[in-house]
């Protein structure tokens, strides 16, 4: 099982693949051993990725010239390699299965179920794990009331971010008069540090397509659509060849099943823009226009696309409906927290050990993520903050480490569960710089209708950044607080509602740095570029020269073996040179 | 109600300048507190942009039915004194005791005598010319270009709302949309050329500039930034001399930013067309770089040849 997911395709995995078969050809094993190129193993840090089963082998971080070793060694004799294998940071022992591995052991999978184990471009080995059987048996065996009532009791809510019960939706929905009602697939999954959409899409297509199908079937529609990002082309590939795939056996198109039920999905392309990521906009683009979000004091259950009802949920949403339908609604709610039932999908990024995508049970600790799942942070450095809920999230200190992951709770601190982006910050991520870069996006992104949103985060963004620039004021921090209300109250769709989180998150939990910024006009973490100096430490400079020679504005001085300098006039402070300095011998302060 | 004197040499008049939905409102609580107003306004009538509006944010309520009771309000308020087709030329003074200079614009019609009866407009002979889309014969494409627009067109058999797929199709053949294509395609699909405008400024996978051979997308996404990418990206600017966003001189690099590939764990991660670059540092950009530039020699040399 050779892991294929985007972040080990870009690791170079079909060279491993293609260094396997040389191999296995030579050793004549091609009958013996398959190779089957996977969705994403989700650890992604670790790629290229390989899984030996039965035994479930771990093999990591592959090159192609440890190839035939290990074809020689493990196939040939049995004897797993031990060099290849994944050594937690902290032992020395490499630990040889993957189900003892600490980031796979504490995660439970019911949306990745088929990760890492099947071959999403063929619809047989999905359907040998299960596959379709839930949709089979609510179209066969259940009518369309009774598999929204088995959602609700599950107790299912929106993946996408806001926890919207998902039955809610189907229902008001089915009985909406109008005539055809469409279900839609958000996967514009446009969060900076999230690629769970992506990695279900490429990974496991057929499971989004079986929850879309039972979804039709319960709301009574007979097209959908799904609305894939364009920065994400392996994932359209591959979700387009499942669609024929699933035509082919009779899933897709007239009579499904050979039932009266009839349902067929077509893919949209995105454009790149964030906002579309907001229902209303969405819609406006599925039907050609620019994506601007509308009014809602009609839902679009009611009047969606092209006027008509309309059902849209998030990839993730549609990819856990199978699993329910299948073990029924009771073993669902069984996992999870009194108001958040089921699993969520994480991307766990950042300046943690362990990157990569990982589901885990609602109510599970944040401590338990970042230090079970993910090991703890890069360098052993210390914890600063770790960020939820993409650019509308807010970042969560050291002090809230404890609090279960849940809708509720998330947001009573003051970010939120959004698509399931996990950024760890450490002590060198500046927290004014971070509000800062996500009001830049923002402010980007604002489809400018809303005078509030358009202006007011543009206004934030300037003051924020007098602030990294050593010009902030006293009273910079009220007159955020004052804009962030404003911002809030009066944008129409959540980009504009939620847009402050970042801002008044940090200064909530990280006032102090705001206060070294505009008093002391010091950014302790070492980053805005105005208020920071470089120099070189004469004690553990050895005059090696490199910085010198890399340094792009000639600022570095010295002899060789010589101890340098740097002429603060010509620095433009870029840090190329702590950057390249073997000695650890540029200082910032 | 007289224009006072008060002790401190403040006079009991405002004078309000613009008399859209602001200034109305403005001009009836000052005229409400007791205070002769002057409405001034440069158009020959009151109402601003919102009376020329159909709906208005974020309620979508009729804009008219907002604004047509202020209207009354202000013309029949005997302490608001409009001022239209009007100029504010100087002003002198402070608050509440200041002199305005106002140059007002000759209407030629005796605004004592006119009853507005708007007979005079029907019966003028002089009539504005409206603007017409230029005529589907009249665009010229070179064979080439139009085998290619139509093959794209075709593809989407004509259907208005595959716009923007149609808009990725052509992007993606020319590497940005160029003028001409969009107008020929606007008449094919009978769409207005303002639409597909919108539409191709709006959504930042288009562009209306060529852009170079090599598309060089940094990943400015969270996890990409906390591990340094602006740095990469100032690092790339530096080594092409261009800004984020621009294209080099011989048309082989353009340099933008993306928001989040969804590599995070290879962060920091850039792009080159489809060919992805990840766990880069500032060290290793001029040598990513030269790589393309010395393939790029190779190919002009084998073109000679």
């Amino acid at each position: 099982m050779v892991c294929a997911g985007t972040g080990c395709v870009s690791a170079k995995c079909f060279k491993i693949k293609e260094a396997l078969e040389r191999e296995l050809k030579k050793h004549d094993l091609c009958e013996e051993v398959q190779i089957v190129m996977t969705g994403c193993n989700g650890f992604c840090a670790q790629g290229p990725i390989m899984v030996v089963q039965p035994e479930g082998i771990f093999y990591n971080m592959l090159k192609e010239e440890d190839i035939p070793h290990l074809v020689a060694e493990h196939f040939l004799k049995g004897r797993p390699v031990k060099k290849l294998m994944f050594t937690p940071p902290q032992e020395k022992a490499p630990v040889p299965l993957m189900k003892d591995i600490g980031f796979f052991s504490k995660q439970s999978l019911l949306i990745l179920r088929n990760r890492g184990l099947i071959d999403p471009e063929n619809i047989d080995e999905y359907i040998a794990r299960n596959g379709y059987a839930a949709f089979s048996k609510a179209v066969t065996s259940m009518a369309p009331d009774e598999v929204i009532a088995e959602i609700r009791n599950s107790g299912l809510r929106g993946r996408g971010g806001a926890g919207f019960p998902t039955a809610k939706k189907w229902e008001h929905c089915r009985h909406a008069p109008g005539e055809p009602k469409y279900i839609i697939c958000n996967a514009d999954e446009g969060d900076p540090g999230c690629f769970q959409d992506r990695s279900i899409l490429e990974g496991d297509p057929h499971s989004v397509i079986e929850g879309m199908l039972i979804g039709a079937y319960a709301i009574g529609s007979r097209h959908g659509y799904i609305y894939v990002r364009n920065e994400y082309p392996l994932a359209i590939k591959r979700f387009s060849t499942a669609l024929s795939q699933a035509r082919q056996y009779g899933l897709l198109g007239d009579d499904v099943l050979g039932t009266k039920f009839s349902f067929d999905i077509s893919i949209s392309r995105g454009a790149g823009a964030f906002v579309c990521g907001e229902s209303s906009a969405l819609m406006a683009s599925i039907e050609g226009k620019i994506g601007e979000p509308r009014y809602k004091h009609i839902h679009a259950t009611e009047k969606g696309l092209w006027d008509k009802p309309t059902v849209l949920n998030n990839v993730k949403t549609w990819a856990s409906v199978p699993s329910i339908i299948r073990h029924g609604a009771e073993w669902f709610a069984k996992i999870g927290t009194e108001t958040s039932k089921g699993t969520m999908v994480f991307s766990l990024v950042g300046k943690i050990k362990n990157t990569g995508l990982i589901e885990v049970p609602m109510g599970i600790s944040l401590r338990e993520i970042i230090y079970d799942i993910g090991e703890g942070l890069i360098g052993d450095r210390k914890f600063k903050a770790v960020q939820t809920g993409g650019p509308s999230g807010g970042c969560l200190p050291e002090s809230c480490l404890d609090l279960p992951v849940d809708y509720e709770s998330l947001t009573e601190a003051g970010s939120m569960m959004g698509s399931g982006g996990m950024i760890v910050l450490d002590e060198d991520n500046c927290m004014v710089d971070v509000a800062r870069y996500f009001l830049d996006f923002l402010k980007g992104e604002s489809c400018g209708k809303c005078t509030a949103c358009r202006d007011g985060i543009e206004a934030m963004y300037e003051c924020l950044n007098d602030i990294c620039e050593g010009k902030g004021k006293e009273k910079d921090i009220e007159m955020l607080e004052e804009l962030a209300g404003a911002v809030k109250d009066a944008s129409l769709c959540g980009l504009g509602a939620s847009a402050p989180n970042p801002v008044l998150s940090t200064i909530r939990y990280f006032r102090d740095e705001y206060d070294a910024h505009i008093r002391d006009k010091k950014c302790p973490a070492g980053v805005c570029k105005a208020l920071i100096q470089y120099s070189i430490d004469a004690e553990k400079c050895t005059g090696c020269t490199l910085c010198a020679k890399k340094c792009p504005s000639e600022a570095i001085t010295g002899e060789r073996k010589a101890k340098h300098a740097i002429d603060l006039e010509k620095c433009i402070k870029c840090g190329v040179c702590r950057e390249v300095c073997k000695f650890k011998a540029v200082v910032v302060n | 109600m007289s224009e006072a004197k008060t002790n401190d040499g403040k006079i009991g008049a405002a004078l309000v300048v613009g008399g859209g939905i602001g200034g109305m409102q403005a001009a009836l609580d000052l005229a409400d507190s007791g205070i002769k107003v002057y409405l001034v306004d440069k158009e020959p009538s009151i109402g601003g942009v919102m009376a020329k509006l159909d709906k208005t944010f974020p309620t979508n309520d009729c804009a008219m039915c907002t604004m047509a009771p202020r209207l009354v309000e202000v013309g029949r308020n005997k302490d608001i004194e409009i001022i239209s087709l009007a100029d504010v030329e100087n002003l002198s003074g402070g608050p509440g005791n200041f002199t305005l200079t106002l140059r007002k614009k000759p209407r030629f019609v005796k605004e004592d005598k006119c009853t507005g009866c708007g007979t005079c407009v029907t019966n003028c002979p002089v009539r504005n010319e409206i603007y017409l889309d230029v005529k589907l014969d009249e665009i010229k494409l070179e064979d080439a270009d139009m085998s290619k627009t139509t093959a794209i067109l075709e593809r989407y058999k004509g259907r208005k709302e595959d716009l923007i797929a149609i808009l990725q199709d052509i992007n993606a053949e020319y590497r940005y949309l160029p003028e001409f294509v969009l107008k020929y395609m606007a008449r094919k699909l009978d769409v207005p050329y303002s639409q597909v405008y919108s539409i191709a400024t709006f959504y930042t996978a288009f562009s209306l500039v060529p852009k170079g051979k090599y598309k060089i997308s940094v990943c400015l996404g969270t996890a990409c930034h906390v591990r340094g990418a602006q740095r990469i990206m100032e690092s790339l600017e530096r080594e092409l001399d261009i800004k984020n966003g621009g294209t080099t001189k011989d048309m082989l690099f353009s340099l933008e930013s993306v928001r989040c590939i969804g590599c995070c764990g290879l962060a920091p991660v850039f792009a080159i067309n489809e060919e992805l670059y990840g766990k880069v540092s500032q060290g290793k950009v001029p040598q990513i770089i030269e790589k393309y530039r010395k393939a790029e020699v190779k190919d002009k040399a084998y073109a000679k040849t």
